[in-house]
């Protein structure tokens, strides 16, 4: 029968898979994927090295979930990040406090969304219209008329923005910068066949006295929203709760733009996701 | 003792080598046949076998990895083994896995007939090799040890449900691979 050959067939793979599934150790796997053997020998040096290093020192918060792995990398540990200000376009960052890397994959689909629910006090931002980025930085603006005193004081209400996650392949990474992550919670929305990493994180910014500017601390909540088959992130960010804005993430509604993007389509492969930076 | 150490004691010919590998990877092997075969004395039998197989492969080979050379013995030693049974001696927890398979393989599609294992192993070889590695993992104690979803729920520590709804996306991903790779008709 055509299942009994599959099984035997597996019987024939190669056994370092069966070596590296001998015990649940996900920091660890020794087998490399396809694509991972292409990589400059700098960065595999680099990234093992990092990796070696965090794992030896014990202080890291290594997670991971069945889509998502995530970590917290080595103070110093460098990234070349997609930055559009910079006179090349990249800035070379350390000190990064997450970093969460998605599976493998060919192609993605590139989509958009749209809100299909916001805060009562955000109304006004509502629209039919499909995209892939939305800001409500500007309610928290006390000098625009659009201000809410709602979000006063704070860094950004909401920011939604989509990723495809071939360009996060061989190494490539979703990065904070700046705001210190909490415990990180792993969900599955089976419904939406979505996997789900939640987190609560937190930024001082110390005072400018110059401009006579305070001290400040500012907290956040963040949603990333991972569509593995599919190849694409979501990632939803703001100062409205977590109870809201997981009911902003629920109430998401999705479509294909009809492109499909490679690794290659991406000129950088490290993007910070941190709220209200740049 | 490290693999190194007991591939020297084969090619020295020393019966160490047999005890060092039960001592050393015993419980692996036992617990792949297990899965697989009801009998313990099966079980005792089959592991015995892949040891004796080892012991008359190893010198010439010098496998990269002694565990998943021995397992891979002892597993198709127990698949050898079911098929020589009587249809009503069937292994319950066999069958489930093959169950599973069949998504990737539907009824109405054939493996093309003069296909070699080897080709489609070599296949599953790249299948894999794409995955993450929690998937891999997922996969293979699912698809290769036949463990219980409960047990790598267990291993794991994620819930069995999800371990579900993982390896039914995982089917579904070997499909469209395999038939990208022109491997079902």
């Amino acid at each position: 029968m055509n299942r009994e050959k599959l099984f035997s067939a597996l019987g024939d793979i190669d056994p370092r898979y069966v070596a590296e599934a001998l015990r649940y150790a996900p920091g660890e796997a020794a087998a490399p994927s396809e694509r991972s053997k292409h990589m400059k020998s700098k960065r595999i040096l680099s990234l093992a090295l990092a990796a070696a290093l965090i794992l030896a020192l014990g202080f890291t918060a290594y997670g991971l979930y069945l889509g998502f792995e995530y970590r917290r990398p080595a103070a110093e540990e460098t990234f070349s990040i997609h930055w559009d200000d910079s006179p090349d376009g990249t800035i070379t960052w350390s000190d990064a406090k997450l970093a969460v890397t998605l599976p493998e994959l060919e192609e993605s689909r590139e989509i958009e969304f749209r809100t299909g629910w916001l805060p009562g006090d955000m109304l006004s931002l509502q629209s039919e219209d499909w995209k892939q980025y939305f800001t409500a930085e500007r309610l928290s603006d006390n000098g625009n008329s659009a201000g809410v005193p709602a979000y006063r004081g704070t860094m950004q209400p909401l920011q939604i923005q989509t990723y495809c996650s071939t360009q996060f392949n061989q190494g490539g990474a979703l990065l904070l910068l700046y705001q210190t992550p909490g415990d990180i919670r792993e969900e599955h929305w089976d419904e939406k066949n979505l996997d789900v990493l939640l987190f609560h994180s937190s930024q001082h910014c110390d005072a400018v006295p110059e401009y006579n500017i305070p001290a400040r601390d500012y907290e956040f909540d963040n949603i990333l929203l991972l569509n593995q088959e599919e190849g694409w992130v979501v990632k939803l960010v703001g100062q409205i709760g977590e109870e809201q804005l997981r009911k902003v993430a629920e109430n998401l509604e999705f479509r294909p733009t009809g492109n499909t993007l490679r690794y290659e389509d991406f000129d950088s492969h490290f993007v910070f996701f941190d709220a209200g930076v740049g | 003792m490290e693999d190194s150490k007991i591939l020297d004691l084969f090619f020295e010919r020393s019966e160490q080598a047999i005890r060092e590998l039960d001592s050393t990877y015993g419980a692996a092997v036992k617990k792949t046949a297990g899965n697989l075969l009801r009998d313990p004395q099966d079980v005792e039998e089959c592991v015995n076998d892949a040891y004796l197989g080892v012991w008359n492969s190893i010198p010439p080979q010098r496998p990269e990895s002694l565990v998943g050379y021995v397992c891979r013995i002892v597993r198709n030693l127990a698949v050898s083994r079911l098929r020589s049974e009587t249809a009503a001696k069937r292994n319950s927890s066999l069958d489930l896995v093959l169950e599973e398979l069949e998504d990737c393989i539907p009824a109405k599609t054939d493996v093309e007939g003069e296909l070699e294992a080897r080709e489609l192993a070599r296949a599953i070889d790249r299948f894999l090799a794409a995955l993450s590695y929690p998937d891999r993992y997922l996969f293979i104690r699912r698809y290769w040890f036949a463990d219980p979803v409960s047990e790598i729920a267990a291993r794991t520590g994620f819930r069995e449900n999800r371990i579900s709804v993982r390896l039914f996306r995982l089917r579904e991903k070997l499909w469209k691979h395999l038939q990208k790779e022109g491997l079902l008709a």
